[in-house]
This record gives C-alpha cells, structure tokens and sequence, in this order.
C-alpha cells in the first residue's frame, strides 16, 4: 500500500465516523448530506437536507447572450480592496451589492463573510472559515433554538417518510426559506379560499366590507 | 265457523263475529268510512293530497340530486326537516296531556276524548319519523339501522335510544287506539287490563320521548347553545303547550263537522294545562337567557346571534321575536277566560302558541345551535324551497292520516262504524 | 248486504247504493296511485346507480377478506365506468405498536393554506366547492379567539398582528362523532384514526353535530373531479371518491401514512410548521414536541383528548 492510499484510507475512515457520531439530522458540509446513518437495530433509510442554494460570485451589468448577468468571482475585487469592518449595508458602499436589500439584526457583512478569505467563504463567530455550502452551522451558532427545533423536526419543510424504516426523507436548508440577508419569512399570496355553498360572515377585528 | 266471542253486543248483535274474521272485516269498513265523505271532506283530503304529492316529488329530487338542493351547509347541518323533527316529537309527547288527567286523576269526562289525543301522538310520531327520513343523505341504507340485521350503536348513541322509543311509542299508541276502537266497533266494553297499562305507560313513554329528544342535542359538548340541562325540561314544557292547543283544534275540526256532542269540561282542562305549562316554558327560557347573558360569556354567542344578530348577520332574529310575540300574545289570551269563550279567540290563542313553539323549537333552538359553527363562523341559514315543499308534504301527509283517523274515531263512536251496523249509508 | 259473507268484500264494491260512488272512489284511487308513482319518479332514476351489491353490502368491520376484495374490485369497476379513470383501492390496516399524532407550531405558519391545497388534491375532494378537511384561520394576535378568526381571508400572509390555525379532524382519543353515530358507521382504528365506512353512512349528520371542531364534511352531492386530476391511489377508509351523502373527515392520510409516509399537508408546508408520527415512539419528532414544547389542544375542557398539539415557540 503506499502512503498516498494509506492518508486516503485514513481520510475516508475519519469522514465515516464523523458521520457514524451525527446521530440525526446535522449541519453537515456535503451536500446532498446522508445524515442518518444505518443504526445497527433496524435498517433506516437516510434523511437528506436538500442542497441549498450557493452563490455563484456577484452578478455584474454585463449580460451574457441568454441575457443573464455575467458573474464576478468575489476574490475579482475583494483581493484588491481592504475589508471595511463597519459596513452593514449596500447603501454604504460605492460599487456592486448596490441593489442588495439588508435585513438581519445588527450584523455587518463581515460578521458572516470571510474576508481573509476574499468573502469568497463564510465566516463563524470565532473566526473560523466555512464552505458556503455548510451556511446552516453558521446560521445554527445565533438561531440556536430554531436550529434545535430543525435537528427535532419541528422546524423546516420536509417529505418522505415518518417512518424511516420504511423509505428515507427530504428536508430544506435553511436558505430555502430564509434569505441570509433579509431572513424574515417573505409575504404572499395564500391558495384561495375555500368556496363555501354560503359564505361566512367576517367576524375578524379587521373589517372587510 | 268461528269461536264466538263471549260478550255479545250490547247494541243488539243479530249475528256473532269471531275475532279472526271480524278484525280484517273491521279495517276493511274502516277503509270504507275513511274515503267516504261529504265534499268539503273530498277537497280537504285532494287539497292534503296534492300537498303530499309536491313533497313526494321535491323529495325524490333531493335524493337523486344530493342534499345540494336544501340550503342546509357543513356550517348549519341540520334544518328545517330536524327543526319539524323535533317539533313533532313534542306534539306527541303533548297527546298524551289529556292522558294524564283522565287516568291519573280518574277524569270519566276526559275517559271519552283520550282517543283522539292518542291519534293526534300517533299523526305526530309519524310526522317525526318522515321528518328524519327526509334528512337522511342516503335512505336507502335505511336497513343499517334495524337492530340485528344493521349495526345499532345502542346505548352509546342518543339517536338509536330516539328511534327505539319513537317507534315504542308509535306501537303503544296504535294499540291503544286500535283496541280502544275495535272494542267500540264490536260494541264491546274495552278490557281495561288490554289497555289500561298501556295508557300509564304511555304517559311514562311521552315524557321518556321528549327527554331522549332534548338529549340528542344537550348531550352534545361543542355546542353551548344545546348544551344545557334545562333543555328537557323547556322541551317537555312547551310540548304540553304545542300538545293540548293541537287537541283543542281538532276538537273544534270534530265539533263543527260532525254532531259529536261533549261537555266543555276536558277542553278547560286542556286550557289549564297550557296556561301552566307555558308560564313554565317561558319562565325557564328567560332563566337560560338569563344566565346567558348576564354571564357574558363566549356561550352566549349564540343566544346573540338568535335574538340580536351577529356581526350583521341577522337571519334569525325575525323568527325568534316572531314565536316571542305569539307566544306572549297566545299565552295572554290562555289567561283571559271571558275571551276565550268565543271560538274564534281560541282557535287564534291555539295557532300562535302552535305556530310559536314550532318556531322556538326549530329555527329558534336547531338552527342557531350551530351559529356560530363550533368554530364560531358564522354561516347564516334559511330553508330552501326544497325544504319548504318537503316539510310542507310531510304535514300534509300526516295530516291525511290524523284526518281518517279522527274520522273513524267519530264513525266509531257516532255506530255508524259499527259490527252489527249497516253499511255505510 | 255482505251479511254471512265468508270474507270481508271490499268496502267500495259492497255498496249497491253507491255504485257510482264506489266507481268513482276506484278511480281517484287508480288517480291517486299514478300521482304517487310519477311524483317519486326521481327515485327510480337514481336507483339505477345503486347496485345490489352495493345496497347489501356489510359493514367494513363485517367483511371477510374475499369479501373485502370483491368490495374493492367493484369499487374500481365503478371508477372506471364514472370517470374513466383505473385506480387502484387499498386497505393499509393500522401498524401493531402505533399511535399517530400530529402537532402543529403557530409559531411558523404563515396561513398559505398549502396543507389545504394538497388536502384537496390528495383526498380527491370535490372540484367546485375547493373542500378540504383543513380550514386555516387568520387569528387576532393576543389570544386564541376563533370569534376573531377569519378562515376566508384573500390577501397576502402573513399579515402583521395575526397568526394562523389550520384546523383538521383531531383525532380525539375520545371522540363525540363517534359515540353519536347510530350505526357506527364511523369508529376509532387501533392507531388512533377516526375513520367513516362511506358505503355504511346514512348521512343523517348527527357526527357532524357533534364535532366540536368542524372536522367533518358532507358530500351534499357527489364530489366533481376531471379524470386526470383524480388521485388513483385510493384508500377504502380514507381517499377513495365518496359517494354522494355520506359523512367523510381526515383520515391523517391513512393510505399514506401507515405505510410510513407522511401525511399529504405535512409535505406541502413550507414552513415544516408540522410535525407527525408515532407518539410511542420515544425517539419520534412528535414525542420530542410533545414532550419539550409547551403545547396546548383545541377545547380541552371538552373532554375529547384531541391527538392534535398546537405549539407556539418560545
């Protein structure tokens, strides 16, 4: 065997047991992430958090031929530029973000993005770097009690099954819901009414007539 | 051919009948007498007939096209047919009422009308029993409900204790009118050991009727507005309204077309009792409002909506000041002898109470029961057409058979009706 | 005179007098029949969609397994020959050691009625009406005051100063609609689902009377659904197309859900503001809200012991 397998085997051993220890649902890295593992009692079949949505580097005023903003990868310009720490919203820079709406609490953008990294990864509380693709960690280190709620199933849509030894289940990321930079639930419009034969009378505070 | 009957008749038999030839001989001239009649009788039963038959039809419609042609909703589930329902279940409760003093309290005078508050039990049950089969979505699964071949949820469910003493007291009234006029056929002194336990237990069975009733609505947790033990109690009261002030109609019906005459004493009695009986009633309906409203809690929303009007929603407020009123009115003129000497006064005092107790027991208890619904929408209610035309054939149908039945009573009791009579002029 | 006559003759011939009366009484009556017999004319029409099979069957309860299957088939044939439609009927039966509960977080629903859609969509219910077994209430922050609600509101949620309660059959461990049924007609399955027999229900509607929380819907008419929308998997106690005038009520999906699938309104909620399944298992999701959350049901002082929690977070 030479050394070269031996690290990989090593490697490969050490991701199986990270994996093994994550009892149910995590923030894992990889995605689509198998979570729930084969227990050793009853097969189970694995929950999956579906991929959430990563950036793609900031889209420019230039278009493509389809007609779609042309990317820029983030370390493009933030190789060039030093960090401002106190920036919290778009309207404080110069260039790009310009149209980027603002909304979570009092967090500026370093606050979550790695700029020793060119933004081009996210950023834990402890200064930790992390993958895009592992954001739920990074959102789970303030939202604790929604984070709990997710691990538990009480929290976050999902489909499958109830029983998982009986077939697997899917689940959203927190990104599905959740804009990062403008977290709060998004208002819409409800699938109608249902048409009932005679139509209540509104009895809400609000009036409708 | 046959056993002769011990007792021979005392109206001057010249031949004796056996029991087993003279019963079908009896029904069969009793079917005689029934179509029989003058030309008012003719049109009275065309007119109930052709009433029947536009309620046959709109409920024959409603079977084939779905419940969708009453107005009836998810929200307000039961209507117009459950409203009657109960109605007619405290009109024949109320039959009994001249039951009560004749036997009880050994009324001889009452001894000779009994019969007719009897019939008028036997009309009403029927009408009861039509009024539910007209509610059901699905009739022809009717047999689901026979115990033993179908699947009785007996003793848990109100509904199959109804259905055991509605028809237990169809079969005690039915006896005791059957016997009663059988024996007055064969001009034979009735047996009192062949009916007399029949009639207390018919008074037992009346009130036992109207209580499983009340039950089927008291019973349930998530409608407030039923939700009250006074509720049997009020039903019991205001069917021993409904009931006498029915009787005393067909007693004026009897007296002005046919020359049965009696004395005015069972009808005072039958004004006694009505006068008591709605003080009752309406005193234990102020008691419930009362406690309603004063308490101001979310159970009165119901009582609101029935007397105020909700939210703008006001469906039900002209009906239920309507039965107040005649009630008040009906109940007046109960207590005011000296008028109600004259005829038309009393058959005035007799519809409003009729006509009011209808409405409070139907559109003023059914219905606002479920506005608002249990989860306090408020979804308004007024009967179809539908509905209209099929209650309307349901009482003109059990009307036809109070009709032959009192016909036959005054046949009997006139011997034109009669074993040893001739036939029929 | 019929003196002496063996038999009892018929009253309107045994009248010399009145012959012409006794005719005329024979005609009215030949009159009066054909009047009843074209006023109930519907009857006969709809008759005809009621086989005698269908008319004779046995309870569910009552059925042996050959007979269940030929329930079944029959039930099938008639899909396909009302809508052209191949479904295919299942029985699922309750899992040994399973008891379903399903709990609801107010906390994070939004009121997109989504669980209603998919109600609608799954359980095959009638097109025109949008019924659904789920209503959603708009509340009035500050209490839970169903007077306050409004379960038709039409405008963009979630709105400022309210929140939302979708309510659905709660599967009460001691159910009113049950016990009022005169033909138990509907009963309570081992795993704790309320469920109706269509085919046994006379839609006398009293079960609707007594639910405390307007979980039950009538099929006033038969439900309307283009083929291609009808879901062909089809259960006999939960979504098979009802026939018209029976009772019928959410079933927590049970063709769904006890073969180990969740319910259809808990795969559409966006939000995951639901959370169901087995209550006896001490590592299920619905334990762990049951048990940490501080949950409350709708009416407890009924006395019904809904399987339904609602929460709110903390």
């Amino acid at each position: 065997m030479t050394p070269t397998s031996i690290t990989s085997w090593g490697f490969i051993a050490a991701v199986c047991l990270m994996l093994g220890c994550q009892r149910s649902e995590s923030s894992g890295g990889q995605s689509p992430l198998v979570v729930a593992a084969e227990s050793a009692a009853a097969k189970r079949h694995p929950v999956v958090i579906r991929k959430p949505p990563v950036p793609q580097g900031v889209p420019t005023a230039t278009l493509d031929p389809h007609g779609k903003p042309v990317s820029l990868q983030c370390s493009a310009c933030h190789r060039v530029r030093a960090a401002n720490a106190t920036t919290a919203q778009s309207t404080d820079l110069d260039e790009f973000h310009q149209g980027l709406k603002f909304a979570h609490g009092q967090l500026t953008c370093i606050s979550c993005h790695d700029a020793n990294d060119n933004y081009s990864s996210l950023r834990l509380a402890d200064g930790r770097s992390l993958p895009f693709t592992d954001s739920m960690r990074l959102c789970a280190q303030c939202h604790g009690t929604q984070f709990r709620d997710y691990q538990h199933g009480s929290h976050g849509g999902m489909t499958g099954h109830w029983d998982l030894t009986r077939g697997g289940r899917e689940r959203n990321h927190c990104l599905h819901c959740h804009d990062a930079h403008a977290p709060k639930y998004p208002t819409f419009t409800p699938v109608a009414a249902p048409r009932d034969r005679f139509r209540p009378v509104v009895s809400s505070g609000v009036s409708h007539e | 051919m046959s056993v002769s009957p011990h007792i021979t008749s005392p109206y001057g038999a010249h031949r004796t009948v056996g029991a087993v030839e003279s019963y079908p001989r009896f029904l069969w001239r009793s079917l005689g007498v029934a179509t029989d009649g003058n030309w008012l009788f003719y049109g009275w039963m065309t007119l109930l007939t052709a009433i029947a038959l536009v309620g046959a039809n709109a409920w024959a419609v409603q079977v084939r096209d779905g419940m969708i042609v009453t107005n009836m909703s998810d929200h307000v589930s039961w209507g117009l047919y459950i409203a009657n329902f109960t109605f007619g279940v405290g009109l024949a409760a109320g039959g009994v009422m001249m039951v009560i003093p004749a036997y009880l309290y050994d009324d001889e005078e009452m001894h000779e009308l009994v019969i007719i508050g009897e019939a008028v039990a036997v009309a009403a049950i029927l009408m009861s029993t039509l009024s539910v089969v007209v509610d059901l979505g699905r009739p022809d699964r009717f047999w689901h409900l026979i115990p033993g071949i179908g699947k009785f949820n007996w003793p848990m469910s109100m509904l199959t204790w109804d259905i055991l003493v509605l028809n237990g007291y169809l079969a005690i009234n039915l006896h005791i009118v059957g016997y009663l006029l059988y024996m007055r056929y064969l001009g034979r002194k009735p047996n009192p050991r062949w009916y007399v336990p029949f009639v207390f237990l018919s008074i037992i069975w009346a009130i036992s009727i109207h209580t499983v009733t009340a039950f089927l609505y008291c019973g349930l947790g998530g409608r407030p507005f039923w939700n009250t033990a006074l509720l049997a109690p009020r039903f019991l009261a205001s069917a021993f309204v409904s009931g006498p002030a029915f009787i005393l109609l067909v007693l004026r019906a009897l007296r002005s077309t046919t020359n049965w005459e009696w004395s005015p004493r069972p009808a005072q009695t039958l004004i006694q009792i009505i006068r008591v009986a709605m003080a009752a009633n309406l005193l234990m309906l102020f008691s419930e409002l009362f406690t309603l409203f004063y308490t101001g809690s979310g159970h009165a929303a119901a009582a609101r909506y029935l007397f105020f009007g909700s939210h703008g929603a006001t469906g039900l407020v002209p009906w239920i000041w309507t039965a107040v009123t005649l009630n008040l009115v009906g109940t007046a003129l109960f207590c005011m002898p000296h008028a109600l000497e004259r005829g038309s006064v009393r058959i005035a005092a007799c519809i409003m109470c009729i006509i009011g107790i209808w409405i409070e027991k139907g559109m003023g208890l059914v219905v606002p029961g479920f506005i608002p619904s249990t989860l306090h929408e408020i979804v308004e209610y007024s009967p179809s057409p539908t509905e209209w035309k099929v209650t309307a054939g349901i009482w003109a149908f059990s009307m036809l058979v109070l009709t032959v039945l009192i016909k036959l009573i005054a046949a009997v009791h006139s011997r034109r009706l009669h074993s040893t009579a001739p036939h029929l002029p | 005179m019929s003196s002496g006559q063996p038999l009892p003759s018929l009253p309107i011939l045994d009248q010399e007098p009145t012959g012409r009366r006794g005719f005329l009484k024979a005609c009215g009556a030949t009159l009066g029949l054909a009047a009843w017999a074209t006023a109930l004319k519907p009857l006969t029409e709809w008759a005809q969609d009621v086989s005698v099979e269908e008319f004779l069957q046995k309870h569910y309860r009552e059925l042996k397994p050959d007979e269940k299957q030929a329930v079944f088939r029959r039930l099938e044939a008639d899909c396909k020959q009302d809508h052209g439609v191949d479904v295919t009927i299942s029985d699922p039966q309750a899992i040994p050691g399973v008891q379903f509960a399903y709990a609801l977080n107010l906390s994070i629903c939004i009121g997109c009625r989504k669980c209603a859609e998919a109600c609608h969509i799954e359980n095959n219910h009638d097109r025109a009406t949008n019924n659904s077994y789920i209503r959603v209430f708009e509340m009035v922050m500050g209490g839970i005051d169903f007077e306050k609600g409004d379960a038709t509101y039409d405008h963009p949620v979630p709105q400022p100063g309210k929140f939302y309660m979708p309510v659905q059959c709660q599967q009460c461990e001691n159910p009113p609609c049950v016990t009022a049924c005169p033909i138990e007609a509907t009963w309570q399955e081992k795993d704790g689902i309320v469920v109706v027999d269509y085919n046994w229900c006379i839609g006398c509607r009293y079960c609707e009377a007594a639910c405390p929380y307007h979980a039950r819907r009538f099929n006033w008419e038969a439900p309307q659904i283009p083929a291609e929308e009808i879901n062909p998997d089809q259960g006999y106690l939960s979504n098979r197309i009802r026939p018209q005038g029976v009772m019928e009520k959410c079933t927590f999906c049970l063709h769904r859900t006890r073969e180990g699938k969740m319910p259809a309104c808990l795969e559409a909620c966006p939000t995951g503001a639901r959370v169901f399944g087995n209550i006896l298992d001490p590592h299920s999701e619905i334990r762990w809200v049951v048990e940490n959350k501080r949950t409350f049901v709708l009416k407890e002082e009924l006395g019904t012991k809904p399987r339904f929690y609602y929460f709110f977070d903390e």
